[in-house]
C-alpha cells in the first residue's frame, strides 16, 4: 500500500487566536502596580499616666497646613521646595553621630555601646532572674519582676548579636546609636491634602532610605533596599541567604531607626 | 522584441504572513507577565499621589493580607452628599455612613478570609487609595476606628514617580 503523507494543518487562524487572547488580556489587566508606603498605627494603650515629656532636641517636627505649606522646625518650606526635606532629615540623624564631645545640643545624641558593655548588661539580667525565679515565695509583684527581666534579658541578647555583627563588619569597636526617644514628628491639618502629605512621607522614606543604603554598602557591599526586596519576595522561605539578610537588616534599622508619629490633626 | 518580456498580470507579490502568529504571540506573552488583572471597577475618581521609594504590595496580595479602600469623588451622582465630597468604596459599593463603615467591613473581611489564613490582625494591612484632594481629617478618622479594633497596618498608595523630582502639589 502507498504510504500517504499526513495532511498539513492550515495554521492561517492561528494570528486570529491569538490576537483575540491579546485583546483579552488588554482589557482585563492593568499596568500600574500597587505601591504604597507600609506604616503601623501604634497599639492603644490605657493608662492616664501622663507620659514624660521628650526633650525638644529628639524630635523633628514636621506640620503641613491646609495650604500644602510645610513647616519644618523652624523653616517653611513651599510645597515647590520640598525636596529639601530630604537633606533636612538627614541632618537630624548625622549631625551629632560619632561625636562624643562638642555635640549640636539642638539635635539628638548618640550612645555608643560595645559587645563587652552589652555582655556585661547580659549578665547582669541574668544573674537578676537567677535571683528572682530562685526565692522561695513567688508572689504576683516577684512575677512581674519576672517577666521585667525576661524582656531585659532578650533585649539585650539582641542587641549583644548586633553589635557582634557590626564590629564583625566595621571593625570598630564601638556602635554609634542615635537616642532612643528621637523621632520625627508628622503633623497636618484636617484640610490637608493626601498628596502633600504623601510627598512629605515620600520624603521621609527616601531621606532614611539613602541613610540605610550607604551605611549598609560600607558595611556589608549590598545595598539595604536590595536585600529589604530580596526578603520581601521570598519571605517565606528559610534559606540561610534569607536569614543572613534579615539579621543585617535589623542591624541598619537599629543603626537608623525610622520612628515617625503621625498626629491626628485637631483643626 | 525586448528580452525582458513583462509576466502575466499577477500585481503585487503575497507577503509572507507565516511568522504573524509568533509575533502575537509574543506580545500576548509580554502582556501577561508584565500587567496584573483589575481587581473592581472603580466607582470614585482617584488620581494617585506621586512618591518615591514606595513598596509594591504584590506580595500582600498574594498573601491577602491587604485590603483597598478606595476615597474620591464618586464618579456618579451627587457628590454633595458625602462628607466634603469624598465617597468611600468598599470593595463593590459607595457606603452611605462613609469613613465610619470601616470598622465593621474591616470585621467582615477578616472573617471571611479563608480558614487556612494565619497572619494575625495587626498585620492585614488596610491601603488607603486616595484622591490627591482627599482631607487628612478623613484618614485620621479611620486611622482612630482601626486603632481601636487592633489593626494596626496601614498604607498609603501612592504612585511611584521615578526619577521626576517635582511633585504634583501646590499651594493653594
Amino acid at each position: 500500500m502507498a504510504k500517504r503523507e499526513a495532511p498539513e494543518i492550515n495554521a492561517g487562524s492561528m494570528a486570529d487566536i491569538a490576537f483575540l487572547l491579546l485583546i483579552f488580556f488588554l482589557v482585563t489587566t492593568t499596568m500600574d502596580k500597587d505601591t504604597a508606603y507600609l506604616r503601623k498605627i501604634p497599639k492603644k494603650v490605657e493608662t492616664n499616666q501622663p507620659q514624660s515629656p521628650v526633650q525638644e532636641k529628639n524630635i523633628y517636627k514636621i506640620t503641613i497646613n491646609s495650604k500644602q505649606v510645610i513647616q519644618a522646625r523652624d523653616s517653611i518650606i513651599k510645597p515647590e521646595d520640598i525636596s529639601t526635606l530630604n537633606s533636612k532629615i538627614k541632618h537630624f540623624y548625622l549631625v551629632n553621630r560619632d561625636k562624643k564631645q562638642n555635640r549640636d545640643i539642638k539635635y539628638p545624641y548618640y550612645a555608643f555601646g560595645s559587645v563587652e558593655l552589652y555582655q556585661q548588661n547580659l549578665d547582669n539580667q541574668m544573674n537578676r532572674l537567677d535571683a528572682l525565679e530562685n526565692q522561695e515565695v513567688i508572689d504576683d509583684n516577684t512575677q512581674k519582676r519576672i517577666e521585667q527581666a525576661l524582656d531585659a534579658v532578650s533585649k539585650w541578647k539582641e542587641k549583644l548579636d548586633m553589635a557582634k555583627l557590626y564590629s564583625k563588619y566595621s571593625g570598630k569597636k564601638e556602635m554609634p546609636e542615635i537616642a532612643f526617644e528621637a523621632h520625627i514628628r508628622l503633623e497636618s491639618f484636617i484640610d490637608t491634602d493626601y498628596s502633600a502629605y504623601v510627598a512629605v512621607q515620600s520624603e521621609v522614606e527616601k531621606a532614611i532610605t539613602e541613610l540605610r543604603d550607604k551605611e549598609s554598602e560600607e558595611l556589608f557591599g549590598i545595598s539595604y533596599s536590595r536585600m529589604s526586596a530580596v526578603v520581601l519576595q521570598r519571605e517565606s522561605e528559610q534559606t540561610p541567604e534569607i536569614r543572613m539578610y534579615k539579621e543585617r537588616m535589623e542591624l541598619i534599622e537599629a543603626l537608623f531607626p525610622l520612628k515617625l508619629i503621625e498626629v491626628k490633626p485637631k483643626r | 522584441m525586448s528580452k525582458f518580456k513583462k509576466k502575466g498580470e499577477s500585481g503585487p507579490p503575497a507577503i509572507n504572513t507565516s511568522s504573524l502568529p509568533d509575533i502575537v504571540f509574543m506580545l500576548l506573552f509580554f502582556f501577561m507577565v508584565a500587567t496584573t488583572t483589575k481587581e473592581i471597577d472603580p466607582l470614585v475618581k482617584i488620581n494617585n499621589a506621586q512618591g518615591t521609594g514606595v513598596t509594591d504590595l504584590t506580595p500582600f496580595k498574594q498573601r491577602s493580607t491587604v485590603d483597598f479602600v478606595y476615597l474620591g469623588a464618586p464618579l456618579k451622582g451627587d457628590a454633595s452628599k458625602f462628607y466634603k465630597g469624598i465617597a468611600i468604596q468598599y470593595d463593590g459599593i459607595l457606603h452611605p455612613d462613609g469613613i465610619n463603615h470601616i470598622g465593621q467591613w474591616k470585621i467582615e473581611k477578616f472573617k471571611s478570609k479563608p480558614l487556612d489564613f494565619i497572619a494575625p490582625k495587626e498585620n492585614v494591612i488596610t491601603c488607603f487609595k486616595a484622591d490627591e484632594h482627599v482631607p487628612m481629617g478623613i484618614i485620621f478618622t479611620a486611622r482612630e476606628i482601626l486603632q481601636d479594633l487592633d489593626f494596626n497596618s496601614i498604607a498609603y498608595a501612592a504612585q511611584e514617580m521615578g526619577n521626576k523630582t517635582e511633585y504634583s502639589i501646590r499651594e493653594q
